[in-house]
């Protein structure tokens, strides 16, 4: 009887495990590791002011993100997405696959990537084209497209340091990757007559696949695994943001690229020519019905917070001009709908 | 809080019911309870568990129902309009239903609103009827039970199987864990061979995972052959072996055959530190202080070492390890009965050839069992290796080239994406099953010499 009694206690136990989710009161952000910085900070300035719970942030790379914001409505999926890309259109599609119809999307301001090395080692003057010579898997050799064969910097250019190639770079999963490839790689490749004459997957192909022989390392965590790595290894390079520069630029050196140093005002005004700009993308259907959205927005977009003298800018964002800020202050509070 | 109040006065009864059965199992066994079957304190135990257990149950059972309950109850008053949406539209609207009531957001809507006050009574009528059935239950099972208190009832007996029934169920627990957690890997790592053949996982050459998340991107090669891990996993325990045995297997015999017992009581001690020490801290002193150490000795020695050489993720495990072997190895070679040793020197040997001729014999198995354990540690090793070790794939025997590992690869892939049906993520789980399957293999294989083995000196 007893036993019959202990073991219906254990089972009761076991279905009350599996119960139905708590109510959630809490803003769920996921996205990219290049725009966490900015959210954590305003997300902690937000929870400071009392009213609402302060918001979760996950730093998982924009692709990771996308896909989590893409896979729901409802409490159970993220609010808000960071992302250090523009949304493709194949992933909108997928939203809309599973119901996510009403997407607003925020501006928030300029990021530079940059290529830095450990403060020990031999400063780099780069272009774009030496970088993409240097990471990408097949390159044009005698006129054919052969597998990368320069093992040092110095076998792309004299002027290069003798050195091995190393560069850690972001995994797919992370926008900079995206970004890299779009800003870097790309206009690089194309710009030879060889891969011109290629057909369009093909000319995709050639100029966004970087090498797998060790040259280039895949770092899928954030960007401190990169820094770590470059600080331990004084000839590597690594891929990261120009955040992370300006907050660790006692131990890092950046590479000048085109001749360009990465300052403020060289990425502000467009001069270096690796930056993008920074989103996130907001779901209508959450913003009315989990509490706090509407006002996590209006604290990102206010003056304030990613105003030139913001404490966004003191974390290493690059405001956006002062008529671009309005407008996209006045779109998000409004929550416009998603125009691609 | 009502509910902790229900539970405390559960409780309370339970008690009381305890000292009223042990009073009562006294004065019906004449005094000093000699008539009595059993002690009255397990008089008293039977009473508080008629009293208590099922009125715990109940309200167990109506803590893990009662979220489910309510919200049905609810959706069904809800007005037409809402009752229309979509699964996902619908959730939202309980979820703000839920948050209205709790007090924690303003209703947008009137028909929220009254949800949201329907929400509440249900929860406090539900709540009230509860505690009354519980009361009831605890109430009537203390009557029930001081009604069976008679000489002859065999309530130890009845205690103890309760006792035993909640002990296996503690046990249990442990198994079913473990059986879970081998299943999980199991599963996720047969949905990852259906995607990568088992062949080319095991077998294949190249490893460059980092596939692409769209179809409009463009990644790695997505090539999942895993003999460069298992190389740079085998390159780096066996750099810690070569390290760890010599040195704990020396000092364990100088520990236990010629060291003076003063020393032994110190430095006994202050070898088991270096075991307790995290390991995330021999990663810092792997990286900060081994590694630009080691690299910058071989340029001057003329050859080049790259900067997360096998060799110094290899030294600082060894060093880790050598706890084990030396702590291992000195209880073995003390369990040698003096007799052998005394029978040698009776036939003329000196000191280190009774160690090396009889002694270090008899404790062999005992030190290979305790070295197996000690590489299958070295194997499953992880914190040290992500932070000194390099992570890209490279099939070498050269301890001073950057090689990956097993466990490296596992955290990489695991920590970097978020969606789990890609065979980039997959391919953390069959990694995982390899690395369970190999360490099961090494334990159970060492533990079966030394138990087989270890008769033969006794």
């Amino acid at each position: 009887m007893k036993k019959t009694l202990t073991v219906a206690a254990a089972l009761l136990a076991s279905v009350g495990v599996a119960g139905a989710a708590q109510a959630r009161d809490q803003i769920r952000i996921v996205g990219s590791s290049t725009v966490y910085p900015f959210s954590t900070t305003v997300a902690e300035a937000f929870g400071k002011a009392g009213k609402f719970k302060t918001p979760v942030v996950e730093s998982t790379g924009t692709g990771g993100g996308m896909k989590l914001f893409c896979a729901g409505v409802g409490p159970d999926f993220p609010d808000i997405t960071n992302a250090s890309r523009r949304i493709e259109p194949s992933e909108v599609e997928g939203c809309a696959k599973n119901g996510v119809t009403g997407i607003t999307e925020v501006v928030v301001g300029y990021d530079g990537i940059v290529l830095v090395d450990s403060i020990k080692g031999p400063k780099f003057a780069l272009t774009r084209e030496q970088l993409y010579k240097a990471a990408a898997k097949d390159v044009v050799i005698g006129g054919k497209l052969e597998a990368n064969p320069y093992l040092k910097w110095n076998d792309i250019s004299p002027a290069l340091p003798n050195e091995p190639i190393v560069i850690y770079g972001p995994a797919p999963n992370h926008g900079t990757r995206d970004a890299f490839v779009d800003l870097v790689m790309e206009p690089a490749c194309k710009a030879q007559p060889e891969i011109k004459a290629l057909d369009k997957d093909a000319q995709k192909k050639a100029c966004a696949s970087v090498r797998e022989d060790g040259g280039w390392v895949e770092v899928a965590e954030n960007y401190t695994t990169i820094y770590q790595k470059i600080v331990s290894t004084p000839s590597a390079l690594g891929v990261i943001t120009f955040s992370y520069l300006d907050q660790n630029a006692d131990k890092i050196q950046a590479a000048t690229v085109d001749g360009q140093i990465a300052t403020y005002d060289n990425i502000a005004t467009g001069k270096y020519p690796v930056s993008r700009p920074l989103y996130f993308y907001v779901k209508k259907a959450h913003a009315d019905q989990i509490p706090g959205v509407k006002e996590y927005i209006a604290e990102f977009t206010s003056e304030k917070a990613w105003g030139p003298n913001g404490y966004l800018v003191g974390k290493g964002l690059i405001s956006l001009p002062d008529a671009n800020r309005k407008s996209e202050a006045a779109n998000a509070a409004k929550l416009g709908d998603l125009k691609l | 809080m009502q509910i902790i109040t229900l539970a405390v006065v559960l409780l309370l009864l339970a008690s009381f019911g305890y000292r009223m059965g042990r009073g009562r199992a006294l004065a019906v066994g004449g005094g000093s309870g000699r008539s009595l079957h059993s002690l009255p304190s397990y008089h008293g135990y039977y009473v508080a568990l008629w009293c208590g257990a099922p009125a715990l149950i109940v309200l167990v059972g109506w803590l893990a129902l009662e979220p489910e309950i309510i919200r049905q109850f609810v959706m069904a008053a809800l007005p037409e309009s809402l009752r229309a949406l979509s699964p996902e539209k619908m959730s939202l609207v309980i979820n703000e239903v839920r948050n209205v009531a709790r007090g924690d957001a303003t209703p947008s809507s009137d028909a929220v609103a009254v949800g949201a006050q329907h929400y509440q009574a249900l929860r406090q009528t539900g709540f009230a009827s509860v505690a009354v059935l519980c009361l009831l239950m605890a109430i009537g099972g203390l009557g029930y039970a001081r009604s069976r208190i008679r000489p002859e009832l065999r309530a130890r007996n009845d205690v103890e199987r309760v006792v035993n029934v909640f002990l296996i169920a503690c046990s249990t627990v442990a198994i079913f864990t473990t059986i879970g957690i081998v299943l999980s890997l199991l599963f996720e790592a047969l949905r990852f061979f259906h995607a990568v053949s088992p062949i080319d996982f095991l077998f294949g050459l190249k490893w460059s995972p980092q596939m692409a998340m769209r179809s409009d991107q463009v990644g790695s090669s997505g090539a999942f052959g895993a003999v460069p891990l298992f190389a740079g996993t085998l390159l780096i325990s066996g750099i810690a072996m070569a390290v760890a045995v010599p040195l704990g297997l020396l000092s364990a015999i100088y520990m236990a055959e010629y060291a003076n017992p003063r020393f032994r009581a110190f430095v006994k001690p202050a070898l088991e530190i270096l075991a307790g020490i995290p390991t995330v801290v021999y990663g810092f002193f792997a990286v900060i202080t081994i590694a630009p150490f080691v690299r910058d000795v071989g340029a001057l020695m003329g050859f080049s070492v790259a900067a997360e050489s096998a060799f110094s993720a290899g030294l600082v495990m060894g060093i880790m390890i050598i706890p084990f072997v030396s702590s291992l190895s000195d209880d073995v070679i003390t369990a040698v009965p003096q007799s052998l040793r005394e029978g040698a020197f009776g036939l003329g040997a000196t000191k280190s050839e009774a160690i090396k001729q009889v002694v270090l014999p008899a404790a062999l198995p005992g030190i290979v069992g305790g070295v197996l354990l000690a590489v299958s540690r070295a194997i499953g090793e992880t914190m040290i290796v992500v932070m000194a070790a390099g992570l890209s794939a490279n099939l070498t025997a050269n301890p001073f080239a950057s090689v990956t590992t097993v466990t490296v690869q596992i955290v990489t892939l695991l920590v970097g994406d978020t969606e789990f049906d890609s065979p980039k993520t997959l391919a953390a789980f069959a990694l995982g099953l390899v690395l369970f399957c190999v360490t099961l293999g090494l334990n159970i294989f060492a533990l079966s010499i030394v138990n087989k083995y270890r008769e033969k000196y006794d």
